[in-house]
């Protein structure tokens, strides 16, 4: 069939550049009109989309699928017994992907290090040598001391972790952070200690924990209490714990009382990866409380968000988004 | 046959420009082609043969393409709900078999075939592709009114189509002969 000037004008206009609504409108009607029309649109656009130049770069791109995969692949193993498996599985590991990503064991002079990287996106379960569980969230390093083992228990973390330790009167149970120590005897608790945090502190869920600041404060924890730090001044305030949604992230569930915005922004992107900017006092100022149950993707954390929010947000790169308020965009 | 590494190497950019068709958005285009290797990756699906990869990595990302465009209807209800709807036409009209370019296509062969157009045609093309001008853009740096620009656009789209379906019958013409 001959086709109209009007309508090869009004398919480049599509294509590249400015059509308005009624010649959209009369665009499909056009295509719409006969299955002959349909497949030459079709196969014009085709034409045009298979002319667009690839702007990614294939190695980057490579890079990026490996270093995903390595966060999903290597620290939700379960280690029963992690002294002897550890080094089989750096080894395993090493050989498939960069050593950043994978729990790895530093050799020392005469002692070796081992230590654990979650890195950012995914969180790890693991079972220390005398017993004790720990569950670490993303972006958290746990080290254990050269000589760790049911006699000596300590470790330093930093970022958070979830613990359950193996009752041993006799011999405590340490962790140190960058601005507090916990001695512990046998107990389950939450330790927050991701230094770009605004708060950090510990929940005790069980049994009973001493809390030592590196100005030699002590404080004593009994069941169901929290203690908080404002990072900067470390001024402590002693509390009732919603323990359940302290310790929600553990079964990768969210659940937040009375978090500030920025701590909330940032365990958002720990825990998917991605990179969330924002502008304006009005966010620094606000406090989120809320809860999101098993969300998969960021997409579905940040549609709950907007739902129940003032916050409105848009993609603006790969894995990037801008959160703004909604009055503001009007 | 081929790992993992070469089947991502070669088909990364076309997937990418194929998602790209329907999702309009190269961010999305490039997460949907690293969802899509995620389940080559953990399916094992390299180890398809290589007409069945083909096929099966297109399917996915028009799939994947898919998902997006009605997850993205639910969150902007009113603003490009119609492109999406486009959009989402397009994808079943390459469910029901038709292939695109960039499926039947090496990409350099389309470079190729762009280089093998008149002088005016491949102008067009240059500067609405390859610098991404936009055809007001055109109309000034060549001194042409923007409707000429947009009928030249399909000129030189529909001169590259048929190009491009002469030579696939060249070259079953060719393997026909050599049959014989």
């Amino acid at each position: 069939m001959k086709m109209t000037d009007k309508i090869e004008q009004m398919i480049g206009a599509y294509l590249n550049g400015e059509l308005s609504r009624d010649e959209e409108a009369e665009l499909m009607n056009w295509i719409q009109a006969d299955p002959s029309n349909k497949s030459l649109f079709y196969s014009i656009k085709d034409t045009w989309d298979s002319t667009k130049p690839v702007t990614a770069d294939v190695n980057q791109q490579l890079l990026y699928f490996y270093k995903t995969q390595a966060r999903k692949a290597s620290p939700k193993r379960v280690l029963p017994i992690w002294t002897n498996v550890a080094a089989a599985v750096a080894i395993l590991l090493i050989g498939l992907f960069a050593a950043q990503f994978i729990p790895f064991l530093q050799t020392g002079n005469k002692s070796m290090v081992e230590s654990f990287q979650v890195p950012k996106g995914s969180h790890s379960q693991i079972v220390l040598a005398d017993g004790t569980k720990v569950n670490l969230n993303s972006n958290s390093h746990l080290e254990l001391a050269p000589d760790f083992s049911a006699k000596n228990r300590k470790v330093s973390l930093e970022g958070e972790a979830y613990f359950e330790v193996k009752s041993d009167k006799s011999n405590p149970f340490k962790v140190q952070t960058h601005k507090f120590d916990i001695v512990v005897t046998g107990t389950k608790f939450n330790v927050n200690s991701y230094s770009e945090d605004t708060n950090i502190g510990a929940t005790l869920a069980e049994g009973r924990i001493t809390l030592q600041t590196k100005n030699m404060r002590t404080i004593t924890l009994k069941p169901g209490q929290k203690i908080t730090f404002d990072q900067q001044t470390m001024k402590a305030v002693l509390s009732e714990a919603d323990v359940e949604s302290d310790l929600a992230w553990v079964d990768g569930e969210f659940n937040f009382k009375a978090i500030p915005f920025p701590d909330l922004i940032r365990r958002l992107e720990r825990w998917y990866d991605v990179k969330l900017v924002y502008e304006g006092p009005e966010f620094d100022s606000m406090v989120y409380t809320g809860r999101f149950k098993n969300q998969e993707t960021i997409w579905q954390v940040l549609d709950a968000l907007k739902l129940t929010t003032s916050i409105d947000y848009t993609k603006i790169n790969f894995r990037e988004f801008k959160l703004y308020l909604k009055s503001n965009s009007m | 046959m081929p790992n993992f590494e070469q089947v991502f190497r070669k088909y990364h950019d076309s997937l990418f420009l194929y998602a790209h068709k329907f999702v309009a958005d190269e961010s999305v285009a490039l997460d949907i082609v690293q969802d899509v290797f995620t389940l080559v990756w953990e399916k094992e699906k390299q180890q398809l043969g290589d007409e069945h990869l083909k096929a099966y990595l297109f399917s996915a990302v028009r799939n994947q393409s898919l998902n997006y465009l009605k997850h993205q209807k639910i969150v902007r209800k009113h603003q490009q709900h119609h492109q999406s709807l486009e959009s989402e036409m397009e994808i079943r009209y390459y469910e029901s078999g038709e292939k695109s370019l960039i499926q039947k296509e090496n990409l350099d062969q389309i470079y190729e075939a762009v280089n093998s157009l008149s002088d005016i045609n491949r102008e067009i093309i240059e500067l609405s592709r390859f610098e991404g001008l936009k055809n007001k853009e055109i109309a000034d740096r060549l001194q042409l009114p923007v409707r000429t620009v947009e009928t030249r656009i399909f000129r030189a789209l529909n001169e590259l189509r048929k190009k491009l379906s002469e030579r696939v019958i060249r070259i079953l013409l060719n393997i026909y002969q050599l049959g014989k």
